[in-house]
């Protein structure tokens, strides 16, 4: 299995979940749950406090952080920092193919890492490997009605499937598009042009 | 006016509050310990402490995002650590924050020379706009100042703290 068939079996549970991805799991994401509520974020390592930061300024939002090993690895000591904060809103998804994807596919140290005891031992009171994605479409909704931190990770194969649309956003646009989607669906503005400001 | 350490975080924390700021990521020097004190007693600002300042660009860009007006305090040491993300995200995505930084090996600090001597540069070498803050009564105007340029670039903007203007030796 790869992380596509994962990301196919949650993204009708998705509903209007706000997306942080990361690498070639934002594409995949977007061909199967398209909308400004996805962004793709560039610093390897980032995703998860990205949508932490997102998740912890909207608490009434849903937030899923799609993240990946070499990530996750690079970002460890983000763990105790969100474990702390305690977003019940996050779901941080981990798909673990133990190489560096977007960066040429060399592995990373994953092979003997435990991500799930890691997130644990950092405070995570919710984290679980699955092994098919029916059962991570299950943990999914749980961690969704349940509304406590949670991670959840599955080891996959490397690759994706053929014939994915690119991404055609600019990733600015993606950026004020994701805004504009959270001033319309969150009915409060977040912009503030300067170049019409009297103050 | 000789004001103590506490004196002096309360005035930081009440200009950072007055620049609209209500969201910070913290990581310690311990010339900046009475500031991350009194922004963790402050129940108008959020507070995130951190393990490693590189995961507070992304905690505050997620913020900023979804409408927060953030602040980074750490000390240029960590300024470095983060050089990535202010590259790769604040940067690339034109993301404000404000980040307030200790200035270790500022003149006349002892012990932190090497790290004095590359903080301006750096922060030039990367654009992000800097401020070095010595006196008490310039504090609510610079951060005031720093966050309406970081909002209108869409850019980090650096003040640069000093122990003159935290009441420390």
């Amino acid at each position: 299995m790869q992380r596509y068939d994962y990301l196919k079996a949650i993204a009708p549970e998705a509903s209007d979940a706000l997306a942080v991805c990361t690498g070639w799991g934002a594409r995949e994401w977007w061909a199967v749950r398209p909308g400004d509520g996805n962004l793709k974020t560039r610093t390897l390592g980032l995703v998860s406090s990205i949508a932490a930061g997102l998740a912890l300024a909207l608490p009434q939002r849903k937030v899923i952080a799609i993240d990946g090993d070499g990530a996750f690895l690079m970002n460890l000591c983000g763990l105790p920092t969100i474990a702390l904060q305690n977003p019940g809103n996050l779901i941080h998804l981990l798909f673990d193919n133990e190489v560096y994807e977007a960066s040429g596919g060399t592995a990373t140290a994953s092979r003997l890492a435990d991500a799930v005891a890691l997130a644990r031992a950092a405070g995570y009171k919710h984290a679980i490997w699955v092994k098919t994605p029916e059962d991570f479409r299950a943990e999914f909704v749980r961690a969704r009605q349940r509304n406590e931190l949670t991670l959840i990770a599955a080891k996959v194969e490397p690759g994706q499937p053929k014939n994915l649309p690119p991404l055609t956003l600019d990733e600015l646009e993606n950026k004020y598009r994701f805004m504009r989607y959270l001033e319309e669906t969150g009915k409060k503005g977040i912009l503030s042009p300067g170049f019409d400001s009297k103050l | 006016m000789n004001m103590g350490p506490k004196q002096c975080a309360a005035a930081i924390v009440g200009g950072l509050k007055k620049a609209g700021i209500d969201f910070v990521a913290t990581l310690p020097d311990e010339k900046m310990v009475e500031v991350i004190r009194a922004v963790a007693r402050d129940r108008e600002l959020k507070h995130v402490p951190l393990c490693r300042e590189e995961e507070g660009i992304g905690i505050c860009a997620g913020a900023y995002l979804a409408g927060k007006k953030t602040a980074l305090i750490m000390q240029n040491a960590g300024f470095l650590n983060c050089c990535n993300a202010l590259t790769t995200t604040s940067l690339q995505l034109q993301i404000p924050a404000l980040l307030l930084i200790y200035y270790a090996g500022d003149i006349g600090d002892r012990g932190f020379t090497t790290l004095g001597s590359v903080t301006e540069p750096v922060l030039q070498a990367l654009g992000i706009r800097s401020y070095v803050l010595r006196k008490s009564d310039e504090i609510d105007g610079t951060l005031h100042g720093a966050q309406i340029l970081a909002e209108d670039s869409k850019k980090p903007v650096a003040v640069l703290l000093t122990k003159s203007v935290l009441g420390v030796k």
